[in-house]
């Protein structure tokens, strides 16, 4: 089926869509594919942003057609192992454009997070494919912008919200295994697929060799001087949230081994005393890309992420078991080593931030917040302290996706760089 | 060694020649959104009259000049103002587009520094429009000392104009409503210095150091002595051939 046959039976507004994706192949062309020194296996993810819109909708509906459905997500916390072990797919939305912010401020409130708002647009204009071959939205708790935003797409797209806790007391963990084991059995329902021990622990499985290849990846950013871009690297973290866990991981590991070569050899992207920076903060959902690469364009490179694009997406694997039920606890279990801004306390996140410095040999850390996300932008505060007292510099920014304030970003990026040199 | 430093600013360009730390030439034109030419302008002139060894760009203008040596004003800034006063840390520069409050060390390095969110609020700007709306001579600035400042809430440059004029309108005296003005720009300016510590002296810099009445304010909010470099425009400048003097 040719692409435009496709989204027509998506019910997308094609015209929409084409003026949407008309800006994209340039600003990949100029962000990505001109930049010299690019490992050779990054082609495979090359051609999946080539064909955003194509090849991986094209799948889901095939996979539709068998009989399975097609989850949403906004989340690291929603569990995708129960979702994978019922043969479905599970797919982490778009919500990183400028584009569709207008059409979310139609019923949202402007002063609002710009990821919910993208969201929201993408739903009400009916640009996004994979929204349109989703069959249930995945919501949970995590910020009140969030919760309440389930509350309207519910009306554009059925949306199941799971009640993440807000601190990781025994009794919160107990609610949530509880809150778990509730979606295992609406899965169930919806899907008409029996959880078993056999098909959860292949969904553990499948997801946790996707987790180990991206947590593999990101410790070969340990090297000096930089393997890889860490533009390249956000965009792999970007599609891991839907491309095939399987074919994916498979990718990625490819990936390692140029990239293992390339540390022998002692190559690199960047000289071996370009500034270092680890982004921490708000995630960075397909296609925003500014930050990275206003860094790397001023001449450093970004190292790592603690972000839910980056580390928090991968850092734990599940804990294999052997009984269904005991399978569906570690499930629950693992989330909740997460870190983020939503939980009180979270000194955990500064421990983390303070570990990938040093483990990544970091020069600096970047504090991104997008703008109007209270629980990150509260926490910038603690985070500036702790980096102070373990005298590591850093920076703080507040964006959204528009493109409007590079300018006013390369200067406090490019002063940043300078401090650090 | 002759060096020159050039900041292209929003609203001002800033050319700064010294021979060996000390300045032989120093010049500030208006931008008039053309920062390309005015730059080019001014480079022809250094180059013609002085053949200087090296060139530093800095400034929002900078970008425009990638073939020159650039450097950002944040850390020209800080280099500059160090050149005057060695044992200040604090520095907070109010130009036409951006406020930004820049920590030093004893060497003049930037350790840390903020800059206003994008927004006009707390920014020359925000002073420019609303100080045009009072349609007062610049000479009468000063007299803001003496008058008591009636509270001035709005941040946001459009909803503070509107502010003013109800004030305006209700037959508040124009001297109080520019004393408010600039109590309520302080206040703010002051909160943003104190996110990165508490100073005993600050260096103030940019065209926003010419306002006394707003020095005043600053001091008395901050508790701490507030100086102003003799040509408080011209201090990145000053950075930027000290800088570019240290190849």
């Amino acid at each position: 089926m040719e692409n435009r046959e496709l989204w027509a039976s998506l019910n997308m507004d094609l015209e929409k869509h084409d003026d949407f994706l008309s800006g994209l192949p340039g600003v990949f062309t100029s962000l990505f594919l001109d930049r010299p020194n690019r490992p050779k296996a990054m082609g495979y993810f090359d051609m999946i942003v080539g064909d955003i819109h194509g090849i991986r909708v094209k799948e889901l509906v095939a996979l539709k057609e068998k009989g399975h459905k097609v989850f949403s997500t906004f989340c690291v916390y929603v569990p995708e192992e129960i979702i994978a072990a019922a043969g479905s797919a599970c797919i982490g939305l778009c919500a990183g454009a400028q584009y569709t912010v207008p059409a979310g401020e139609k019923v949202l409130p402007r002063n609002m997070c710009p990821l919910v708002k993208s969201t929201m647009g993408f739903k009400l204009e009916r640009i996004c494919p994979y929204f349109q071959v989703s069959d249930w939205v995945i919501g949970e708790t995590t910020c009140d912008g969030k919760k309440k935003a389930w509350e309207l797409l519910n009306d554009y797209i059925p949306t199941y919200v799971m009640e993440l806790p807000q601190k990781k007391k025994l009794a919160d963990t107990a609610f949530w295994e509880h809150e778990v084991k509730e979606f295992a059995a609406f899965i169930e329902q919806e899907t008409k697929v029996k959880l078993t021990g056999d098909n959860l622990a292949e969904g553990i499985r499948k997801i946790n060799n996707k987790r180990a290849a991206l947590k593999r990846l990101a410790a070969l950013r340990k090297a000096s001087p930089a393997p890889i871009h860490g533009l390249d690297v956000l965009l792999i973290n970007q599609l891991a949230f839907f491309d095939d866990p399987e074919r994916f991981a498979g990718q990625v590991n490819s990936l390692c081994d140029e990239l293992e070569e390339r540390i022998e050899r002692k190559e690199g992207i960047a000289a071996e005393n370009a500034p270092r920076i680890l982004i921490t903060g708000t995630p960075q959902p397909i296609p925003a890309w500014k930050i990275h690469a206003l860094i790397e364009r001023a001449g450093g490179v970004v190292v790592g992420e603690e972000t839910c694009t980056g580390e928090r997406y991968y850092k734990d694997l599940t804990e294999p078991a052997e009984a269904a039920d005991q399978m569906l606890s570690n499930i629950a279990k693992r989330p909740l080593n997460v870190n983020c801004a939503c939980f009180t306390p979270n000194t955990g996140r500064l421990e983390d931030i303070v570990t990938m410095a040093n483990d990544l040999h970091a020069d600096g850390v970047i504090d991104f917040t997008l703008q109007f996300c209270q629980p990150y932008s509260v926490e910038s505060y603690t985070v500036g302290k702790e980096l102070d007292q373990q005298n590591i510099p850093h920076l703080k920014l507040e964006s959204d996706f528009s493109e409007e304030d590079q300018g006013q970003l390369k200067t406090r990026i490019d002063a940043f760089l300078e401090m650090l040199k | 060694m002759i060096a020159a430093g050039l900041d292209i600013g929003s609203v001002n360009s800033k050319l700064v020649i010294l021979e060996d730390d000390k300045p032989v030439f120093k010049k500030t034109v208006p931008t008039r959104f053309d920062p390309v030419s005015t730059g080019r302008e001014l480079l022809e002139q250094v180059h013609r009259e002085y053949e200087p060894q090296e060139i530093v760009v800095t400034g929002y203008g900078r970008v425009s000049f990638p073939e020159s040596r650039i450097i950002t004003e944040i850390t020209c800034q800080a280099k500059g103002c160090h050149y005057f006063y060695p044992e200040i840390s604090y520095i907070l520069d109010l130009g036409g587009q951006d406020a930004k409050v820049i920590k030093k060390n004893s060497q003049g390095k930037v350790v840390s520094f903020v800059m206003n969110d994008k927004c006009a609020a707390g920014t020359g700007r925000f002073l420019d429009v609303i100080l045009k709306g009072l349609d007062l001579a610049p000479s009468d600035i000063n007299l803001a000392l003496e008058a008591e400042p009636v509270t001035i809430n709005s941040m946001c440059t459009v909803f503070a104009e509107s502010e003013v004029i109800t004030l305006l309108a209700k037959g508040t005296p124009k001297l109080s409503v520019l004393a408010g003005l600039f109590k309520s720009t302080a206040t703010r300016l002051a909160c943003f210095i104190e996110t990165q510590g508490q100073p005993d002296a600050v260096i103030f810099t940019g065209g926003g150091a010419y306002y006394r009445p707003l020095i005043h304010q600053l001091e008395k909010q901050l508790s701490s002595k507030v100086v102003v470099p003799p040509e408080p425009e011209l201090t990145a400048a000053y950075g930027a051939a000290l800088s570019a003097k240290m190849k």
